[in-house]
């Protein structure tokens, strides 16, 4: 991510715009692959030396240098520096200091010349240096010396677009909350949207909007406190939020943003920004949950299908949740699963409390035994009648013992 | 009607089945459409609870992760009366409240005394590796038992634990409910932007927080009050000078630069000033640096109106004539026990490379940090070099001579400077050397600092 001094952005009547660079940029390429070599031939270089070579050609173009700083920082982030400490080097200072404390406090010297003379009087033997080089050798360790231990490579389109979108990501560090419209066309991209938003700890509200065009989820996201507090707590979780926004197809993002004291703006982005997606995205690849729970139902029944989950699925209050499974009977009957960590308590008792006593669609709920350990949950579960009907617990994964039945009963339901 | 149940849900209080009639009562409830709960801040327990078993209203409370420890200290344990009275007055602050006593008062004793008093699990808070390290040693030392740390690197949770604010501010929404006792130490950083929501996330009915200069130039020590409790107790430096804490004078050296230096320094400070000027950039106010910044880098000129700036800083912090008078001071004071303060890392280690001197920052690695302290408390090591590491907490009582090479105008940064070597030791007479160069910025900024209550001897 970049830091404040690197966002480029632009403050008109209350909007933020931030200022991308172009991805075709030919002369913004070519500078940015000159970069990308210099750190790739860094390798066992020291730290300070990749930089200086950094510096030359950040020095030596015409491109705005805050830009090129901000591509720096990026390539820096991708590259690891060896980091363990130079026990040699620890021993000899240890010997140094000690006696050099020693000399200072029993000593006279006439001036520094001469304390410098006894010190390397004193050190020679220790150490086979010429004695201009001692001084440079003294603290050998520290960041700049650091060597280059390896870099992960990037294409130079790639990393303007990692720019833009770390600029995006500056400006969301500074966000409250952010909302998003996602058009209801959107299947395996938007499981790893809500995967995101879960694994980030926040909290969403989704409502749906009809419009004449078709139908658009408006989802706001936060976090807990939120609801007290005008807090930037979560923006590092929506800057990383952001990320799986990218995969969507039809989007738009909304945003207040705020900088310690100054007066907020708003940031306003769609897809039409043309920022490619900056993480790997695996659509036709079935997770491995999926994988597993496909292989016990063809142990035990052929009647159901498993996918995994591709649509919003909507409660009560005009409210919606994005389940993990989607079970398709032979018959066409398509039913729910959403599953619930241990992390997931306050989610689950969301849920709980939204959900009817009876549906026509029903949504299967599974919750973890770690949960039910947890008194208020276990109450919860036991005076649910939705749950007694359409839950089950499992332990690591669900289980077809837990789950048929229900699906079962659905079916005589039906 | 079902009972009021509590949990505590990412540093937050979910409540359920709250009857209506006592929804506004409840400090901060919130319903939540998110959730469709009723939400509080994780810091309202003390009081939602309270007022539940005030009104005799059934609850069933699954927030609350800790019960009773007894803590026993294993050495005998006597207060200096400032001590007693600051721990009543604690006390009778219903066990919520600042303490605010200068450096070398003995705040973590009183800490320590409070523990085994409050007996529940206890979280400490600390700015710093080295001083939760610290805080790790004294509580080992105190109740023999197992104490886990988080943050640098640990993830362990105990009974006693000390975590630094940054750590904290990942983690308090996980383990907020499992510590009955948070002790906030140099607390005049929770009001920050993001620290606060340490203590926000907290359940921890009782509280206390620790510093020499709770009061912040932002005026937000009114949300440290607010979160922790109010200023229950404070003394001054010089109400305890000579008796707790050990005798001490300032000595204020103006230097005059190197006349080639002199001549650099104007050149460099010359061509920062006419690119401000040029450029209408007023660096009094808050846009000021980052307009610098912007437009030093648009062009040849502003870059090296940039370079400048750091030439006559660097030539002011660190000039030749300083390094003279730091070789003097070393000579005046053989055998005493020095820490020499600079502003920035590179003077301090311009320092350590030219005399051959132990330098401690934030980039010296945790083994060689404690191997160095330890030297240092030993007296393996007489001198210290540092910049801005042991400026907060660290204990070293041995230390009797600080000089400062360069700093900021920050008084807090010059109360807890002197507070290093202001512990009591027999005999033990301190002095705190500013070296200041002529004719410089740094005269004004000296000037500012000189104001707090420290340098008003009685």
């Amino acid at each position: 991510m970049l830091t404040k001094d690197l966002l480029r952005y632009k403050i008109q009547k209350g909007q933020i715009y931030p200022q991308f660079v172009d991805p075709t940029n030919s002369e913004l390429l070519k500078v940015a692959e000159q970069l990308i070599t210099v750190f790739e031939a860094a390798t066992d270089d020291k730290r300070s030396t990749l930089l200086e070579n950094s510096k030359t050609i950040i020095d030596g173009t015409s491109e705005s240098p805050i830009i090129l700083r901000g591509l720096e920082k990026l390539l820096l982030d991708r590259t690891e520096f060896d980091t363990a400490p130079n026990e040699e080097l620890i021993a000899f200072r240890n010997r140094l200091f000690t006696e050099t404390s020693r000399i200072l406090s029993q000593e006279h010297f006439q001036d520094y010349a001469d304390y410098h003379q006894r010190v390397l009087a004193l050190m020679g033997n220790d150490l086979e240096l010429p004695e201009t080089e001692l001084h440079d050798y003294l603290y050998a360790d520290l960041p700049s010396c650091q060597q280059i231990l390896s870099f992960r490579r990037i294409s130079p389109e790639h990393l303007l677009h990692r720019y833009n979108t770390a600029q995006v990501q500056g400006l969301l560090l500074h966000c409250n909350s952010l909302t998003l419209r996602l058009t209801d066309s959107m299947t395996a991209e938007l499981r790893q949207l809500f995967k995101y938003l879960r694994f980030h700890q926040l909290l969403s509200n989704i409502r749906k909007e009809k419009t004449d065009t078709g139908d658009i989820f408006q989802i706001t996201v936060d976090g807990p406190l939120n609801l007290f507090y005008k807090t930037k707590r979560y923006g590092m979780n929506l800057a990383n939020f952001f990320v799986a926004v990218l995969h969507q197809q039809k989007w738009e993002l909304t945003a207040e943003i705020q900088f310690r004291n100054k007066r907020a703006s708003q940031l306003s982005i769609d897809d039409s920004c043309g920022i490619k997606p900056i993480s790997q995205q695996f659509l036709a690849y079935i997770p491995e949950d999926i994988q597993h729970f496909q292989q016990m139902l063809q142990n035990k029944t052929d009647k159901w299908q498993i996918q995994p989950g591709s649509q919003f699925f909507p409660l009560p209050g005009d409210s919606y949740c994005f389940p993990d499974y989607q079970l398709i009977h032979s018959s066409g009957v398509e039913v729910a699963v959403e599953l619930f960590h241990p992390w997931h308590q306050g989610h689950l008792l969301t849920r709980l409390n939204s959900l009817p006593n009876k549906t026509d669609i029903p949504l299967i709920i599974g919750v973890s035994k770690e949960l039910e350990k947890n008194a208020t949950i276990a109450e919860a579960l036991e005076t649910s009648s939705y749950f007694s009907h359409y839950g089950f617990t499992f332990r690591d994964v669900p289980t077809m013992g837990t789950l048929l039945p229900i699906l079962n009963s659905i079916m005589c339901e039906g | 009607m079902e009972q009021i149940t509590i949990d505590f849900d990412k540093g937050t209080l979910i409540l359920q089945n709250v009857p209506v009639e006592i929804q506004s009562q409840l400090p901060d409830i919130r319903w939540d459409e998110r959730t469709l709960t009723y939400r509080a801040p994780a810091y309202r327990y003390r009081q939602i609870v309270t007022h539940l078993r005030a009104h005799h209203t059934p609850y069933n409370d699954s927030a609350r992760q800790f019960t009773v420890k007894t803590f026993q200290s294993q050495k005998s344990l006597t207060p200096y009366p400032y001590q007693s009275e600051a721990i009543d007055a604690w006390h009778a602050n219903n066990k919520r409240g600042v303490i605010s006593l200068p450096t070398g008062a003995g705040k973590t004793f009183i800490a320590i005394l409070l523990i085994e008093d409050t007996q529940r699990p206890t979280l400490v808070h600390v700015p710093t590796i080295d001083l939760m390290h610290q805080w790790y040693d004294v509580l080992k030392e105190h109740f023999g038992q197992e104490v886990g740390l988080y943050g640098g690197g640990h993830h362990e949770l105990s009974d006693l634990t000390v975590t630094t604010y940054q750590s904290a501010v990942m983690h308090a929404p996980h383990y907020g409910n499992r510590f009955g006792f948070a002790i906030y130490d140099e607390c005049h950083h929770l009001p920050g932007d993001q620290y606060q929501y340490v203590a926000i996330s907290s359940i921890a009915p009782f509280r206390l927080g620790l510093s020499a200069t709770p009061d912040r130039v932002d005026g937000k020590e009114n949300r440290l009050y607010e979160l922790v409790g109010e200023c229950c107790y404070e003394a001054k430096v010089q109400d305890l000078s000579g008796d707790t804490l050990a005798l001490y004078r300032v000595v204020t050296i103006a230097i005059d630069m190197e006349d080639t230096e002199r001549i650099q320094y104007l050149d460099a400070r010359k061509t920062y000033l006419d690119f401000l000027r040029k450029s209408n950039i007023n660096m009094g106010t808050s846009m000021g640096w980052k307009n610098f910044l912007w437009k030093s880098s648009q062009s040849d000129e502003g870059r090296a109106a940039f370079k400048a700036y750091l030439t006559q800083k660097q030539l002011s912090f660190a000039s030749k004539a300083k390094q003279g008078w730091v070789w003097k001071l070393i000579q005046r004071h053989r055998g005493d026990r020095i820490i020499i303060f600079t502003q920035d890392n590179d003077t301090a280690y311009d320092i350590g490379t030219r005399f051959f001197l132990p330098v401690l920052t934030h980039q010296t690695k945790q083994k060689e940090r404690a191997s160095f302290l330890n030297g240092f408390r030993d007296g393996s090591y007489s001198i210290l070099v540092t910049s801005k590491a042991l400026n907060e907490g660290v204990d070293v009582p041995e230390a009797n001579v600080a000089i400062i090479v360069s700093g900021s105008g920050s008084v807090r940064e010059h109360v807890q400077r002197l507070g290093r070597i202001l512990r009591k030791k027999e005999g033990k007479q301190a002095v705190l050397y500013e070296l200041i160069s002529k004719q410089t910025g740094e005269h004004s900024v000296n000037k500012r600092r000189r104001q707090h209550n420290a340098y008003q001897r009685r």
